[in-house]
């Protein structure tokens, strides 16, 4: 624990010095620049601060927003409007600021809804943004002599103060929004913002509301966003239709893709390159500047993915070949409290499924299953290829899935929830494929798997790692808790596997689903994952639900076993009956199975 | 009455030919082809030239066609392909693309308005009214178009394997089919049937570099709402475009440019699958 | 013509100030050379030349040569900041003529009020903008309106209007202005429609247009691409009411053709002013600059008109001090293209309007000239 204290305080320390050199930078600044420099120097600081934001958003969480500028609108109309048409003091000064940021939190929320939700593709939510700076434009033409339409508004009191004071004020907000950025990327939350850009779907499946944090990113963007817009706006008199357009909102995507996205200060200092560069260079060259930024994107876009930021570093790692990237030791411990099958109850079934069906418009993949699992008991699924074993698995995970019939788990029927809903009633679902979080390490993994039950620090790391026995003994039985620190990219297949189950034991739940956990694995593997699921059967009481090809080990482990074919439940019985049954011998062996009538 | 309904109708057919290019790329290869404004633009410019050099203004459709397929195959190979498994990327890629268009138009043509005179002026009797023309011919070429598409997917060896390829790639692979090409001809075919859109509404606009751009954003919703069939995106065009025009004529027509956008976020959050499946 | 001979003036005059090399006198000119202005903005750019190398040619102003520096703001608003910051601190110039879009020149004022210097408006606008250190020679709605309106209800016997616009500044300023004045004189306003700027599908527009059945139809539409759409739309539906149009200039006009045929425009400045001062003018630009001329227009003209005025007026008040010469622009009176100009009348100009009215062969006709339209409450507050 104390560990976790001197960790934490390193971490604040190096965000202190960072912001303590930054705000040193910005006190002397107005001594060494000309007036000129000064002056555009303040606005650029503004922009760059979106331009961070701009960074997390879609760098770090991977939503491609086109509209960050209407954010930026909002908070500068909010400062024209209110000088404008109201009144002028701090306290009016202060209202609109207030209605500033309350309105872009407002309107992010509102995107938040419209575009993201379980099932919504990125590039919808792309367009969902593109469409938001439009729409405002669009209102703010049209709103007359009230927004000043395509003129904007000039010249509403504000203060005059002198540029030092202003480069102060832009330097410092932007000092203190990147350091609240950088230490919200370096945290636990930024783990799982990662987590969300590399396989969204996953991070639904453990129980993380994906929706509702990209929604609440997007609202703290927003209002960074529209304070930076605010400030710009009081500083050079005047609000215009352009700062809200969808073409600013382009050139902040422009900026961080030169700039490096997922790179936080890439984006910063190509930002401030440019807007400078660009007063120098357009003047003289105004078509040629425009076609020569296009060409550097698109160029960066196909060949340089990361932007110009890790070439960099990449020269600095070549300079200083020691310095590696701080990884965060993590220490597993057992977490006495665990309610690992604590849920079970004989009385109701942990899952009882009812005449569910899934159609695929005229073809049918299950018709009217009915099954119950019960507390304590290993059920296997089994049947030929295209039977709808993992449709069935991903209807009772995912209430959206089915066309009819119901699911209830632990009692709670489960209607139309999404995965992250479902796992809250107590289901932890494996895949069949092992794509996991590439760049998060075993530990970061591990800890995305108890967001659910703990939560992540928005600013700062935990170091220890409370997990189930269980999960505990998964890790040491494959040799995982040696590797915390290991990128899951680099593990073996079945380490993979192994991670793949603690992981889902870690978000403890009381029905397990699981996917052909033993494919492709070695035998004494197997062996070991077989013991396992035995006793979390015997000694934690989970009912397990499992999809296997391999019939020796689902006799091997199995109470109980359903046989699916073309979409119906063939047979139910112990694992002797099914396994003798000349019926599923005949469907195994590939014969028409008439003789079900 | 009959010119509200010839409103709804030739407003869909133009919604309908501007939109149908960037459909076919989704449709297949999966991604929004933010260049789609800047072939339009393109188009516009080929009638343009066209027209100046003295050929028939009818030659320009048929002219930009062509130009947009090579053209469509060169940007393919050259910015496309390598971000197949990054599709938001190739959003920002065909983004940038449409910056260099526009600039290039720019520095060879000018910043300012071109004419391209109008093959069939003046206005013809139908339902009792006098309309448009030209605005009748594009309609009816909307009509054509959706019917010869269709049969390009269901009838033709390349729409075997498009269609493939749209339900399951690797399976389609598996058969021996040659992914890459049928991605490369569809980006050829949406590039081509881009370039003549623009050429094509070119008589009922003025030329200019950004002629394409306000057709994005209604263009985008319009195939995100209709999924990947032709006669859905016509469908969708009708409704959509039709809600425009009444909202345009009975209420105003600055509410009724956002219509689109509005409808089809609405209908996307409540049903993401859109028009294209009940 | 009267400005050699003023310049020539001010030459001797300076006869006897001493002859010594001195810092030029840097005049700074934002303009549009990227974005919507970039069409005209050559233009401009060959008149603002032709102004300084006229006044140079006589020897300056104070015995100091006029040197221009062009910074380009894009069109916009961001742009024009960074255009004005240049010129204001990093070239330091003396004052400002500026050919600008509203939303520039409303970036720009709050720069020019850092640096306090004059500042000198050139482009036609939708009116009533004020700043101590500006003044306005072009056009406002006032000035613009009349002309073509009265020409509609006397001539043409016009009792019901239809107008359609742009929604953005200039096109509702000028149309609630018809609007009133309209309404003033006993005609009926039967429909106000805008579309968005960047729109170019004017279908619902023209069928509300047809349904209306107006005597006169008004445009104001942004410049450029939604004037060409809406007048190509207009007649592939037949339309052909008499039909008065705030934005069209002659080049356009004239690559219009036919289309363009019967458009009634009002402008303070034709090619065709039968005047020696605007033949001068003319033939000066074309011995400066060759095939390259750029056919010189509404907002070109005063372009160089405004440099003159400032050359004037510096000479007038025997400095380049920012105060003085702001006092002394609201008396200084320019004979140029467009006449004698003075902006006397709260910071703006009297004008001499003309209407007129395009031919088939895309040339305008002039059917009638107003002298010295005043442009009226513009900016009370500068009211001598």
């Amino acid at each position: 624990m104390g560990d976790d204290r001197t960790w934490a305080t390193s971490r604040f320390r190096r965000a202190f010095i960072g912001s303590l050199i930054g705000l040193a930078v910005v006190a002397i600044a107005p001594f060494f620049l000309d007036i000129y420099l000064t002056s555009i120097l303040i606005r650029t600081l503004f922009l760059a601060a979106v331009v961070m934001t701009v960074d997390i958003i879609w760098g770090w969480v991977g939503i491609l927003t086109f509209g960050q500028s209407a954010f930026f609108g909002i908070g500068a109309y909010a400062c024209g409007l209110v000088f404008t048409h109201y009144g002028f003091g701090p306290g009016w000064a202060l209202g609109a600021l207030a209605i500033g940021l309350i309105a872009a939190a407002l309107v992010a929320g509102a995107t938040g809804w419209l575009a993201f939700f379980h099932g919504s593709s990125p590039l919808y939510a792309s367009i969902m943004t593109l469409a938001l700076p439009i729409i405002l434009t669009q209102v703010i033409f049209s709103a007359g002599t009230f927004t000043g339409s395509s003129s904007g508004l000039s010249g509403f009191p504000t203060y005059y103060w002198s540029l030092e004071v202003w480069l102060w004020i832009a330097g410092v907000f932007l000092v203190l929004t990147t350091a609240g950025g950088w230490l919200l990327v370096r945290s636990d939350f930024g783990r799982v913002m990662i987590a969300i850009r590399e396989n969204e779907l996953r991070c639904a499946y453990l129980g993380i509301p994906v929706s509702r944090i990209k929604t609440a990113l997007m609202i703290a963007a927003a209002i960074v966003t529209a304070a930076a817009g605010f400030g710009y706006a009081a500083f050079s008199n005047v609000v215009a239709p352009e700062l809200a357009g969808f073409q600013l909102g382009t050139e902040f995507l422009i900026w961080t893709a030169l700039g490096g996205r997922g790179t936080l200060f890439g984006p910063v200092v190509a930002a401030i390159g440019i807007e400078t560069t660009s007063s120098w260079l357009s003047g003289t060259l105004p078509f040629l500047w425009q076609l020569l930024i296009g060409v550097v994107f698109v160029t960066v876009i196909v060949l340089l993915p990361r932007g110009f930021a890790p070439l960099c570093t990449g020269l600095w790692r070549y300079v200083r070949p020691k310095s590696r990237p701080f990884v965060l030791e993590r220490t597993l411990a057992l977490d006495s409290d665990s309610r690992l099958g604590q849920r079970a109850s004989i009385d109701t079934p942990p899952l009882l499924i009812e005449q569910l069906s899934r159609r695929y418009g005229s073809l049918h993949v299950l018709t009217d299953v009915t099954m119950t699992a019960r507390a304590s008991q290993l059920l296997g699924i089994i049947g030929p290829n295209g039977a709808g074993k993992t449709t069935l698995m991903r209807c009772i995970s995912d209430g959206n899935e089915r066309s009819d019939g119901m699911v209830k788990i632990n009692g709670n029927d489960i209607g139309r929830a999404s995965p992250h809903k479902v796992v809250e009633h107590g289901v932890g679902r494996s895949f069949q494929n092992t794509s996991l979080f590439d760049s998060l390490t075993i530990a970061e993994c591990l800890m995305l798997a108890r967001y659910r039950l703990d939560g992540a620090q928005l600013f700062r790391n935990k170091t220890n790692l409370a997990l189930s026995q269980p999960a505990l003994d998964i890790l040491s039985a494959t040799g995982l808790d040696q590797r915390l620190t290991e990128q899951t990219k680099n593990l073996s297949h079945g380490m993979k596997r192994g991670l793949e189950l603690a992981m889902v034991l870690a978000s403890e739940p009381s029905v397990l689903l699981l996917d052909e956990p033993t494919a492709g694995l070695t035998h004494a593997e197997r062996a070991v994952i077989g013991k396992v699921l035995s006793r979390l059967t015997r000694e934690y009481a989970l009912c397990i639900v499992l999809i296997e090809h391999d019939l020796d080990f689902v006799r091997e482990i199995s109470d109980r076993v359903v046989v699916l074919h073309q979409g119906e439940i063939l047979m139910e019985g112990s694992v002797d009956e099914v396994v003798s049954s000349e019926l599923v011998k005949s469907v195994y062996a590939g014969h028409q199975v008439e003789a079900a009538e | 009455m009959a010119v509200l309904a010839l409103d709804i109708l030739t407003t869909a057919g133009i919604l309908f030919v501007v939109s149908s290019g960037l459909l076919i790329i989704l449709g297949v290869m999966k991604l929004i082809n933010f260049a789609h404004g800047a072939f339009l633009t393109v188009g516009g410019y080929t009638a343009y030239s066209v027209s100046a050099a003295g050929y028939s203004p009818w030659l320009s459709i048929p002219a930009a066609a062509i130009f947009g397929f090579v053209g469509g195959l060169v940007v393919e190979r050259l910015i496309v392909r390598p971000l197949y498994d990054r599709p938001l990327d190739a959003i920002l890629a065909t983004w940038g693309l449409g910056i260099v268009i526009g600039q290039l138009i720019t520095l060879g043509f000018g910043r300012g308005v071109q004419f391209v005179p109008t093959p069939l002026a003046g206005t013809t009797e139908l339902l009792g009214v006098d309309y448009s023309a030209y605005r009748l011919v594009v309609a009816i070429v909307a009509v054509l178009l959706v019917i010869a598409m269709s049969a390009l997917l269901k009838l033709t060896r390349f729409g075997l394997n498009a269609r493939a390829v749209i339900m399951d790639e690797t399976l389609a692979r598996g058969l021996g089919i040659d992914s890459t090409r049928v991605r490369a001809w569809t980006f050829g075919i949406g590039a081509a049937l881009a370039c003549a859109a623009g050429a094509l509404i070119t008589p009922l606009l003025s030329v200019d570099p950004n002629m394409g751009l306000p057709w994005l954003v209604n263009s985008f919703m319009l195939v995100l709402i209709s999924g990947v069939s032709f006669p859905s995106l016509f469908v969708a065009s009708l409704i959509l475009g039709g809600a425009q025009v009444v909202v345009s004529t009975y209420a105003n027509p600055i509410l009724g440019g956002m219509t689109i956008v509005v409808i089809a976020a609405l209908v996307l959050r409540i049903n993401p699958k859109g028009f294209s499946r009940g | 013509m009267k400005i050699p001979h003023l310049v020539f003036g001010l030459g001797l005059g300076l006869l006897s100030m001493s002859a010594q090399a001195q810092e030029t006198i840097k005049i700074g000119i934002p303009v549009g050379l990227s974005g919507a202005n970039s069409v005209v903005a050559p233009s401009v750019v060959q008149a603002s030349e032709l102004a300084v190398e006229q006044i140079n040619a006589h020897g300056g102003v104070l015995g100091r040569e006029l040197e221009l520096i062009i910074a380009d703001d894009e069109s916009g608003a961001q742009g024009a900041q960074r255009a004005y910051d240049s010129l204001v601190f990093q070239h330091r110039v003396d004052a400002i003529v500026a050919m600008e879009t509203s939303a520039a020149r409303n970036a720009g004022l709050p720069i020019v009020n850092r640096g306090q210097i004059p500042y000198i408006y050139t482009s036609f606008y939708e009116g009533k903008s004020c700043s101590p250190w500006m003044h306005i020679n072009a056009w406002v709605p006032e000035q613009q309106v009349a002309p073509i309106v009265d020409q509609f209800m006397n001539e043409l016997g016009a009792k019901s209007f239809f107008l359609i616009g742009s929604d953005y500044a200039f096109g509702r300023g000028m149309l609630e202005f018809t609007r009133e004045y309209v309404e003033a004189n006993g005609g009926e306003v039967v429909g106000e429609e805008y579309l968005p700027m960047d729109g170019s599908d004017w279908t619902a527009i023209i069928s509300q247009l047809r349904s209306a059945n107006p005597d006169a139809l008004i445009t104001s539409t942004a410049g450029g691409a939604p004037n060409v759409t809406l007048t190509k739309q207009l007649r592939t539906s037949g339309v052909n009411i008499p039909y008065g149009n705030y934005a069209v200039d002659e080049g356009t006009a004239a690559s219009m053709g036919s289309d363009a045929e019967g458009i009634y425009i009002a402008a303070s400045y034709i090619t065709g002013i039968d005047s020696k001062a605007n033949a001068e003018f003319r033939e000066a630009l074309r011995a400066k600059f060759g095939d390259d001329t750029e056919t010189p227009n509404e907002l070109s003209v005063p372009q160089y008109e405004a440099i003159l005025a400032y050359a004037m007026a510096v000479e007038q008040a025997g400095t380049t001090d920012a105060e003085p010469v702001v006092e002394a622009l609201s008396e200084v009176t320019v004979e140029g293209p467009r006449g004698s100009i003075t902006m006397d009348k709260q910071r703006h100009a009297p004008l001499t309007m003309y209407l007129g009215q395009i031919q088939g062969d895309g040339s305008v006709s002039v059917i009638n000239s107003f002298e010295n339209v005043d442009p009226g409450e513009q900016c009370p507050q500068f009211a001598e």
